[in-house]
């Protein structure tokens, strides 16, 4: 059974269909990544996913689960899904320790000490420990991605979701941040990637899913989407990016 | 009587005067939050309540609202307290611009780590007591020492209902005295006084709470 299964899922805003009919599934401990134009629906079709926006139409199967259906926990739901952000999205008031730790002890109902020794187990995996005394304004643009994974992965999600990981960091940082996920995929944790970073897609990714326009237009390996692929569309899209690596 | 007697006379009523002072910020303070975090919660039936709270306390002038309370109330046989009176009065209103002010602190936060909070499973009530309130009265500061500074400053219509603070005891030795220049100035002195105590008590709490980079990227 797929971790997750999606089924015909239908977004609208207003008159504007953003998702159509969107049909994939994501396997335990597999790495989707999905690319596509601004606007073609990936950031939409993440925050349906774990119903931060609630789709029209279609199913979305979590373990089998529907979770699109009325009386779904969403908030249940949510926790078993790690969400990492573009721009990082750190507490501002609290400390990388505390950032880790809020969840844990909302969530879970850990002792302070309990989350203590969790979080700092999750700094420590993404090589943040000394810095779990500092505040988000402290912290480089990579060491808050590396602060935001420890906070989504330390509540023990089923599926981790990337949401432009890379895109608001320089190359030297991007780069880090895509070792990051690499090592993650190689320790079996389930993850979903929207991204526009190539680089990404060609070294973390076995599958990457195509979108455009609200529509999933193929969905493959990297090197056959990068390379002369049949699709007119997805030749032009990569047509300036598909042979660099950054 | 030298100057340093009359401050001494007036000085008996600086504590009705920081009483006064305090109780209504209390107040403010108490009907500001219930503001705002009303308003965050949006409880269905109440955005109109909060709308027609700040509309109409911002509104009415401080000393006519205190008369109604104090020499109205008792007419509909309800007796109120001077400083309860105050409270209801200049508590209130100070609490209806705090509640401006705290919704402007609220709009400055980023509704990125609101999501991201969303995202994470916290309730909308975690959320609130976790990161909105914690974030939201650090950056009020500044507009929360100003309302405090005009609580104090409105103070003196306490004496209208017989409180016994320092405009009320200038006024009297005033009266017998016939030396209002100096009596007037000392209030004065004695006022700005209390205003430095205020003003250094909120930037100590601030102080205690700064957070390296907050409020400044």
């Amino acid at each position: 059974m797929a971790l997750l299964e999606v089924k015909g899922l239908v977004k609208r805003f207003g008159d504007r269909t953003v998702l159509k009919d969107i049909d994939f599934s994501l396997e335990e401990g597999e790495t989707k990544v999905i690319m596509g134009p601004s606007g073609c629906g990936k950031s939409t079709l993440l925050r349906c996913l774990n119903r931060l926006i609630d789709p029209d139409e279609g199913q979305i199967l979590f373990r089998g689960e529907d979770v699109t259906r009325v009386g779904t926990d969403v908030r249940l739901l949510r926790q078993r899904i790690g969400f990492v952000f573009q721009q990082f999205a750190l507490y501002r008031h609290l400390t990388a320790l505390e950032n880790v730790t809020l969840a844990l002890r909302k969530l879970k109902g850990l002792s302070g000490r309990e989350a203590d020794e969790k979080a700092l187990l999750e700094l420590r995996r993404m090589d943040m420990e000394t810095h779990r005394a500092k505040y988000p304004a402290q912290l480089s643009g990579g060491q808050k991605q590396r602060i935001a994974i420890a906070r989504a992965l330390a509540m023990d999600p089923a599926v981790l979701f990337f949401d432009e990981p890379t895109s608001a960091l320089d190359p030297e940082m991007s780069r880090e941040v895509v070792a990051l996920i690499n090592r993650l995929r190689f320790e079996g944790v389930t993850m979903l990637c929207v991204t526009h970073d190539v680089f990404l897609a060609r070294y973390v990714t076995a599958q990457v899913i195509f979108m455009d326009a609200g529509e999933i237009r193929a969905e493959d390996a990297p090197e056959r989407l990068l390379s002369g692929h049949h699709d007119a569309r997805i030749r032009e899209f990569f047509g300036n990016s598909g042979g660099s690596d950054a | 009587m030298n100057f340093g007697n009359i401050l001494w006379v007036l000085a008996q009523g600086v504590g009705q005067t920081v009483l006064v002072t305090l109780a209504c910020m209390l107040t403010g303070l108490c009907a500001g939050l219930s503001v705002v975090v009303l308003r965050r919660l949006q409880i269905r039936g109440t955005a109109w309540l909060l709308e027609a709270y700040t509309y109409v306390f911002r509104a009415v002038p401080v000393l006519v609202l205190l008369f109604i309370i104090f020499f109205g109330l008792p007419a509909i046989g309800i007796k109120v307290s001077p400083l309860v009176s105050m409270m209801l009065s200049l508590g209130l209103i100070a609490g209806a611009y705090l509640g401006e002010v705290f919704r402007g602190a609220m709009e400055s936060l980023d509704p990125q780590e609101l999501v991201a909070a969303e995202a994470m499973g916290l309730a909308r009530g975690q959320i609130l007591v976790s990161i909105e309130l914690p974030q939201m009265l650090r950056l009020a500061v500044p507009g929360m020492l100003n309302e405090f500074t005009t609580v104090l400053k409105y103070s003196p219509f306490a004496y209208t209902v017989g409180i016994p603070e320092i405009t009320r005891q200038a006024t009297a030795l005033a009266s017998t005295t016939l030396r209002g220049v100096e009596i007037y100035l000392a209030a004065g002195l004695l006022y700005f006084g209390i205003y430095q105590l205020l003003r250094a008590g909120v930037r100590a709490v601030e102080k205690r709470f700064e957070i390296p980079g907050f409020g400044t990227n």
